[in-house]
């Protein structure tokens, strides 16, 4: 075999595996769906009708319920990037500064990232059923007595709160991360000028932050978007579907109501809607960096 | 000077009032996995009288806890392995050789981190049920190839870009193999970026709840440490005590490791969050 030949023989070999693994779990999955989306399938048995776009006209023309669900999804996660990114800056312009516990700290607002988002969940709610009571009792704060995973609206804030509760570690990371590169004679030419601290954070820090907060805003949207676990674990989407996720309706829709066809659609919907979303904040945030 | 003194010592202690809330109910889980049934229902905030273990003893003994942490371990181990031992390959020759086909695969191969799992999982339980890939242990650590692939990829080619093309051409002369040189010279070399894959690789698989809630059946032999601590909650949430303690049995595991590589771990979610 000649030289040529080998390289283009180990090139094949050494990607192989990588490709063909992403395409088993990934690529034919994701296909099949697009495929399945236009059938009448329960999933079990082998027959499988194609019946075109039904499967969408159903979704979007016989019931508002995934469009609620999507309402609701959005809600979401509009909150939960807000909150997570605001939050998250700053305590992290806190945490960078030379105080002796900093990275005991950071440790601390880090550990609920590390716990299963399940576990996450269920602890949350033994505290808003039992804590709260109990916390009530002590102190008769009106807020504590709230039925915050019983009522419609204060259920949604509870799960947005929890969410970001469990992430906010992450999302410090990211933005300790990006102020640490932050160069300190810039800041110091700054002061030097008579920048006061307000305009040196949101004229200087603030616009060199540009790549952190892409990805952090990037990477709230995609976790905001795919909530489950702690919607699952908190509410299962009550009280009345007040707290029903677009994933969690996708899940119900194939593996509870055995509805495959019709979850397979709605996947490639949620799909579709995420990469539009992904593109327009990425597209945004990346206009708004500043380079140095 | 002195001012600016005393606003630090404000600012530490007000951030750190806000540290204490915020961790707060994982510390509720913790002294509410250690009262009897009793104490909890007459006061879930105050401390344990005593402390009590009989909680652990059970929840061990009914969850099968020693079985179920093998099964992490195994699924996990199995996952890792192959998700390094792909990944690094791959990006080795996807960096090393820079043609029109390279550029294809890495496209192929890393865009999936794109695809959230959700828009696919309907589809990928017929695929795993027809190769066999569902309902096992060994089965679900290699779906986590898959899954993983991406990343850990993405991952690695960023690193490899810094390491100088003169290393591998100097064991090349010495008549060593592409593999040889892969295996006795670039990857340990590549020692800190697989720190970095296996540590976020560990903290996903461990804590993954969805995939083994589709994959592996409901009994002992296969299911996950979460998985199994979901059903158990579900199962005991009027004994607040037993679902307490099977939380922290389930989370343990977890804080453990962050306590152990917490610098790595960080090092790990930047390096990880980085944008393509």
């Amino acid at each position: 075999m000649n030289r040529k030949r080998l390289e283009k023989v180990e090139t094949f070999l050494f990607t192989m595996p990588a490709a063909i693994l992403v395409s088993v779990m990934i690529y034919i999955p994701f296909v099949m769906s697009a495929v399945y989306s236009l059938t009448e399938w329960n999933g079990i048995s082998k027959a499988v009708t194609f019946i075109g776009i039904e499967n969408f006209k159903t979704i979007f023309l016989e019931s508002k319920q995934f469009l609620n669900v999507l309402i609701f999804t959005g809600k979401y996660t509009a909150l939960f990037m807000i909150l997570s990114n605001v939050l998250a800056l700053v305590l992290a312009v806190v945490l960078v500064k030379k105080i002796k516990t900093a990275n005991i700290l950071r440790g601390v607002f880090f550990v609920p990232y590390i716990m299963s988002m399940t576990i996450v969940g269920f602890i949350w709610k033994f505290i808003f059923s039992q804590g709260f009571a109990r916390l009530f009792e002590i102190s008769e704060w009106g807020l504590l007595n709230l039925s915050w995973l019983g009522n419609g609206d204060l259920a949604f804030y509870s799960v947005v709160f929890v969410g970001v509760w469990q992430q906010l570690g992450f999302y410090i990371v990211l933005y300790i991360a990006g102020l640490q590169a932050v160069p300190e004679d810039v800041l110091e030419a700054a002061t030097v000028d008579g920048a006061s601290k307000v305009k040196r954070f949101f004229r200087i820090t603030l616009p060199l932050l540009g790549p952190s907060i892409t990805i952090c805003l990037f990477m709230s949207l995609t976790n905001g978007l795919k909530v489950f676990d702690i919607i699952l674990a908190l509410t299962k989407g009550g009280p009345g579907g007040a707290t029903y996720s677009a994933t969690l309706d996708i899940y119900r829709e194939a593996f509870q109501y055995n509805n495959y066809g019709i979850g397979s659609a709605k996947a490639l919907i949620f799909f579709v809607i995420i990469l539009i979303l992904t593109q327009l904040v990425l597209g945004f945030s990346r206009r708004n960096e500043v380079e140095l | 000077m002195q001012k600016k003194r005393y606003e630090m010592i404000l600012l530490e202690l007000f951030i750190i009032g806000i540290a204490v809330i915020y961790i707060y109910p994982v510390f509720l889980m913790g002294i509410n996995s250690v009262k009897t049934f009793r104490e909890v229902v007459i006061d879930v905030i105050a401390l344990p009288n005593k402390i009590t273990f009989e909680n652990y003893s059970y929840v061990i003994d009914k969850m099968n806890y020693g079985r179920l942490f093998i099964n992490n371990i195994i699924i996990t181990v199995i996952g890792i392995a192959g998700i390094v031992a792909f990944s690094s390959l791959a990006a080795y020759i996807l960096d090393r050789r820079r043609n029109r086909y390279t550029r294809l695969a890495q496209l192929f191969i890393i865009t999936p981190m794109l695809i959230p799992f959700q828009t696919f999982m309907i589809t990928l339980l017929k695929v795993m049920n027809v190769i066999n890939l569902s309902g096992s242990r060994v089965g679900l650590g290699i779906q986590y190839w898959g899954f993983g692939i991406p990343m850990a990829t993405f991952i690695y080619l960023n690193f490899m870009r810094t390491i100088p093309k003169e290393i591998d051409e100097s064991a090349f002369i010495d008549g060593a193999s592409t593999f040889q040189t892969f295996f006795r010279v670039i990857f340990p070399v590549l020692k800190p970026v697989t720190v970095t894959v296996i540590v976020l690789d560990v903290m996903w698989i461990w804590n993954d709840f969805l995939l083994p809630l589709l994959m592996v059946n409901n009994s002992d032999k296969t299911k996950t440490l979460v998985l199994a601590a979901y059903n158990f909650v579900g199962q005991y949430n009027t004994q607040w005590h037993y679902a307490m303690t099977a939380m922290v049995l389930a989370v343990l595991p977890s804080i453990v490791f962050f306590i152990l590589l917490q610098k790595y771990i960080v090092k790990g979610v930047v390096a990880g969050s980085i944008k393509g």
